[in-house]
């Protein structure tokens, strides 16, 4: 019959590693014996004496952690801060670019419909991303434990990685978005002619001019972004050409809604309403492209007018501006 | 002063704080002279070290791992133990913890005594 004290030591001893098997079963027999011993001279039955030393010594599973040595974390302090930015790096840049590759290659397949394509889109964020979590997370345990290239993974930190506050040009993030738009908003505009729906939204009449007139308007404002960017800061010139792009495209649009020129008049989607939905969806497109349009103009004239005056930028929350040293 | 539930709980873990490496300071002192787990703790506990036995063993283990211990088992009285020694290695370590520690004493006394002043204090 295996006793009280056998069972604890033998759960104690199956998550030691094997060598130290041997020593640490005659060790700890020894020390609970003597605990015992000591409590039954003290006045105790000797069950209650070896249930009160078992109590002491506590979990099994943590006093073998204890003798192996083992930490009880997935990955430690030291790590810790590299991982998450790693992850997080993954997260808000690769993965995104990796769902938009699923979708455009979901658009091209021949029975693509808006459904199918959000479906892969969610579906790629899911698979991709657990992926991402799981992986990143094996490899940096594998790091924690075994020690190996951990001191590549944790970089010192230095000054040269304080980021910078300056009102100053466009960041590289914003001149991919700013480059990634365009292409976008074109590959939308040539695809909802064949692809999306049996007859395209748009007006077909358009492709003769207004559509890629629309189109090179986009394509100005990719290169608008890159001369900003090489530029390095926000002038007036910056401003006034941001403002004739926007102010250019908005028209088009706006004149191409209020003519009832924008809409394909073949489309179905519309005619089984009772409401007029053609003309309010034109309403709603017209205010939202010109409240963003006035946004933009906006925000651009804003940034070059700090720069000029030599403000320096807001960090939100704080209340206080940092200058640039 | 009264302390309520919460600086009780805070009070306990800053304690444990300070006392964590104590423990191994006081073994390599004790342990100069031949001693077994149970004895240690006996010791420990008699000289107020406040040590757990699971704590205990496990450290005396990694102590003789880091070379400041040995040990032998001694099979001449009814129940074989396992007696440790600290090493010459072990003493040194210890002495320069001993060390560490009275110097922290007394830097603590300067600190806590009326005559320091903080400077800008008076402004």
């Amino acid at each position: 019959m295996t006793t009280l004290v056998d069972r604890y030591v033998f759960t104690a001893l199956r998550r030691v590693p094997e060598q130290q098997r041997s020593d640490i079963d005659r060790e700890l027999r020894a020390s609970i014996d003597d605990a015992v011993d000591a409590r039954v001279e003290a006045g105790e039955a000797r069950d209650a004496a070896i249930e009160r030393t078992l109590l002491e010594l506590g979990d099994p599973d943590r006093l073998a952690d204890s003798y192996a040595g083992r930490s009880n974390y997935l990955i430690g302090p030291e790590l810790y801060g590299v991982w998450r930015r790693s992850l997080l790096m993954l997260l808000t840049t690769v993965l995104p670019i990796v769902v938009v590759v699923v979708a455009v290659i979901e658009v091209f397949q021949d029975d693509a419909t808006v459904g199918t394509v959000i479906g892969a889109a969610i579906g790629a964020i899911l698979t991709v991303g657990v992926h991402m979590c799981f992986w990143t997370t094996l490899g940096f345990w594998i790091v924690e434990r075994t020690g190996a290239g951990k001191d590549d993974l944790n970089v010192p930190w230095t000054l040269a990685k304080l980021p910078r506050y300056e009102a100053g040009a466009l960041s590289r993030v914003e001149l991919g978005a700013n480059l990634l738009w365009p292409v976008l908003v074109t590959v939308a505009l040539v695809l909802q002619q064949f692809t999306f729906t049996d007859v395209p939204l748009l007006d077909p009449a358009n492709w003769t001019f207004w559509w890629p007139a629309l189109i090179v308007l986009f394509a100005l404002k990719g290169v608008w972004a890159v001369w900003v960017y090489r530029l390095g800061r926000w002038t007036r010139p910056v401003a006034v050409v941001n403002a004739a792009l926007s102010a250019a495209t908005t028209a088009v649009v706006v004149y191409l809604l209020a003519a009832d020129k924008f809409i394909n008049p073949d489309f179905p989607g519309f005619a089984n309403a009772d409401v007029d939905l053609r003309g309010w969806v034109s309403l709603a497109i017209i205010i939202a492209f010109v409240l963003s349009a006035l946004w933009d103009i906006f925000d651009v004239a804003r940034k070059a007018e700090r720069a000029r005056k030599g403000v320096p930028a807001q960090v939100p929350g704080s209340g206080n501006t940092y200058s640039i040293i | 002063m009264v302390l309520d539930m919460t600086t009780d709980a805070t009070l306990a873990s800053h304690l444990q704080e300070l006392r964590r490496g104590t423990v191994v300071v006081a073994s390599l002192t004790v342990l100069r002279t031949p001693g077994y787990g149970y004895s240690l703790l006996e010791t420990l506990s008699e000289a107020g070290f406040e040590v757990e036995a699971n704590t205990l063993y496990p450290l005396l283990r990694r102590l003789e791992s880091q070379g400041l211990l040995t040990s032998a088992w001694n099979t001449d009285e009814a129940r074989p133990r396992k007696f440790y020694t600290t090493t010459d290695q072990g003493n040194a370590v210890a002495d320069a913890l001993r060390t560490e520690w009275s110097r922290l004493d007394e830097a603590m006394t300067d600190l806590s005594a009326d005559s320091v002043t903080t400077p800008g204090s008076d402004k």
